[in-house]
């Protein structure tokens, strides 16, 4: 039997979702391979259980929480699909600000003062923390990026249904970029966050012409220190420095520095 | 072997001609800094060495070059075969060998006794067959050096400044503008026997004369003679100096992967989508300071800390490659690892430091 996919979405984009419909040209070998049971961005039926579910989005309510909790007691093997799900991306920036100056910020002090005065009040998509879905539940395989790569999503589920995984090497993106033979972007004179990223890219930023965000996280015992102290050399202040980690890895980054 | 003598415009309309039959590759700019070695086309600026060319204006530079010219030869990525199911049950392997005539040119002495110990240690124990193939069918076109490229050469301080084994065609810039050709193989010969290159039949002076033009000492020069500097390197274990320089390091492999004498690889097998059963092995590039290099199945990892993979990486290119193969030191001092560091961790220093603290044990520590 066919091992049964299926797809879900927290706070997101969709992006991931629609990077793996980007599949479109082998779509129809996929399905020989697999049958996807639930997806909202491309079927309208439901379904009780399946192998493995991949999630995108980061958690932010705790009814966020309860819907995922749940998808992992209805499958075998659950991936956190994308930067948010995986490390919580962008969104996690406001886990830098305690919830009611966030809560501030994003309402407006009317819908605040309700909230301090009003027991029944709460606006609808309000949270006071967002997490990746590690946090909430067990995941067993990461697929990173903002937007996942959609080479890496098949060669897990080629490498799944053989009964293996594949390997992903914890290594910085230098080493896309040179066996890709970029130029080093500090050697042009802009900044990277290539040397504390996690590979798997391809340099595909640096190969077009940008520079590393970090979008696919933190890489496990980055050299934090180091790397402050080359951006600090290059030009940038503490608040610009703390600004590029801040951007997607703002969870990881916090975590790594407490 | 034959020698020539040809003007700066013969030797470019040859080398173009060259390109019309074979992939020629030549050392073009790239970004705002550095070189690749690119397939020459019409319309690639093409510009050799010149006698008097200051520091500045040498037309390509080894460091610069990211990639190194032998990775032409063993690329950073390579399909190395397919294979699909037989009418035995079995499984039938298509081996992917590549026997694509290329001709590289513009390679300076340094790569080129690079590519020397590559062939060496591809050819041993178990031949690596696609990297013999693709060697066998490409030839070789050096240019030699009357600057050092830049701040981070030590090319004569490592022994391959006048390194000249494996080149086909070796080209000296002179005097009068003209190029010396030397044709030092076989292939070399029969490559320009029809170019309408002037006979020379004194090469050996000619080209002394221009390397008198080299400033003295030519780039970065250790503090103690080379042998002495190896062999600090092979009887230094516990040391300071290890840990001194990686500090900053990100182990990121860089100086692995941009190495002209790194050659392992990491191995993966893939499974084609399209045609169950089918798939391919295909390996790339992997590099010693990576920190998951050493470490084995149940999790242990021989070299688990910087310093670690730093001294295996420094000992691989002055102690144990140098051991087994007779060639002298495997970092040729092209100055590649130290130059494309982002936090300029150089072999070079690491080298100086090991040689500077074994002459004086005690000042080791300080
Ligand atoms: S551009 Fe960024 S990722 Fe690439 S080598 Fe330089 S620092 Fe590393
Ligand atoms: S290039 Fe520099 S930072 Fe990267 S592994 Fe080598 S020494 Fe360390």
């Amino acid at each position: 039997m066919k091992p049964k996919i299926a797809f879900f979405d927290m706070a997101s984009c969709e992006g991931c979702q629609l990077a793996i419909l980007d599949c479109e040209d082998i779509f129809l070998h996929i399905l020989d391979l697999v049958e996807i049971v639930e997806f909202r961005e491309a079927l309208s039926e439901t379904a009780p259980r399946f192998d493995i579910a991949f999630v995108e989005g980061s958690i932010h309510r705790e009814m966020d929480a309860e819907r995922l909790r749940s998808i992992r007691a209805r499958c075998d093997w659950l991936v956190s699909l994308g930067a948010c799900a995986y490390n919580g991306n962008v969104q996690a920036r406001s886990n830098a600000l305690a919830p009611g100056e966030n809560m501030l910020r994003v309402y407006g002090p009317e819908a605040y003062h309700r909230t301090q005065t009003d027991p029944h009040y709460w606006p609808l998509w309000a949270h006071s923390r967002v997490r990746p879905l590690s946090q909430v539940v067990a995941v067993d395989y990461h697929l990173r990026g903002c937007p996942v790569d959609r080479e890496e999503f098949l060669q897990l589920l080629k490498r799944r249904i053989a009964g293996a995984l594949p390997r992903v090497a914890a290594q910085a993106v230098c080493v896309e970029c040179k066996r890709a033979g970029n130029e080093c972007v500090f050697e042009h004179g802009d900044t990277c966050l290539g040397p504390v990223t996690w590979a798997g890219c391809n340099a595909v930023c640096i190969g077009g012409g940008y520079r590393c965000d970090g979008c696919r996280g933190l890489l496990p015992g980055a050299n934090l220190a180091a790397h402050r102290e080359l951006l600090r050399e290059h030009g940038l202040s503490e608040a610009e420095i703390d600004n590029r980690y801040r951007l997607f890895c703002a969870e990881e980054v916090a975590e790594a520095t407490a | 072997m034959t020698s020539f003598l040809a003007n700066e415009q013969a030797l470019e309309d040859w080398l173009r001609r060259q390109a019309e039959r074979h992939e020629v590759y030549w050392p073009q700019r790239m970004g705002k800094a550095s070189y690749a070695f690119q397939r020459l086309r019409r319309r690639s600026p093409l510009r050799l060495d010149r006698l008097d060319d200051a520091p500045a204006s040498k037309p390509f530079r080894a460091s610069a070059c990211v990639v190194p010219p032998g990775r032409l030869l063993a690329p950073m990525q390579e399909l190395l075969y397919r294979f699909e199911p037989d009418d035995d049950g079995g499984y039938r392997f298509i081996p992917c060998l590549d026997p694509t005539e290329r001709l590289i040119a513009g390679i300076r002495p340094c790569d080129l006794k690079a590519i020397h110990l590559m062939d060496a240690v591809n050819a041993e124990g178990v031949p690596d067959a696609h990297y013999l193939t693709r060697r066998a069918h490409t030839t070789l076109i050096a240019s030699n050096c009357l600057q050092p490229c830049d701040a981070h050469c030590f090319c004569e301080a490592a022994g391959s400044l006048d390194w000249r084994e494996g080149a086909d065609v070796f080209l000296t810039p002179q005097a009068d503008g003209q190029q010396l050709v030397e044709c030092l193989t076989p292939r070399g010969e029969a490559l320009c026997a029809d170019a309408g290159f002037s006979p020379c039949d004194a090469p050996e002076e000619r080209r002394q004369s221009a390397e008198a033009h080299r400033p003295q000492p030519f780039g970065r020069q250790f503090d103690a003679p080379l042998v002495k500097v190896m062999a600090a390197v092979d009887e230094t274990w516990d040391s300071p100096v290890w840990d001194k320089h990686v500090e900053r390091c990100f182990s990121c492999g860089t100086c692995n992967l941009v190495c002209p004498t790194c050659y392992c690889f990491d191995m993966r097998d893939d499974l084609d989508i399209e045609h169950p059963g089918c798939g391919s092995r295909s390996r790339c590039a992997d590099g010693c300071m990576l920190p998951e290099f050493a470490e084995v199945a149940g999790g242990h990892n021989f070299r688990a800390t910087p310093a670690a993979r730093q001294r295996h990486r420094v000992k691989r290119k002055l102690a144990y490659l140098p051991t087994q193969f007779a060639d002298g030191s495997f970092c040729v001092g092209c100055g590649r690892c130290g130059h494309q560091c982002t936090v300029d961790i150089d072999i070079f220093d690491i080298a100086n430091d090991l040689a500077a603290a074994s002459e004086a044990p005690h000042a080791a520590d300080d």
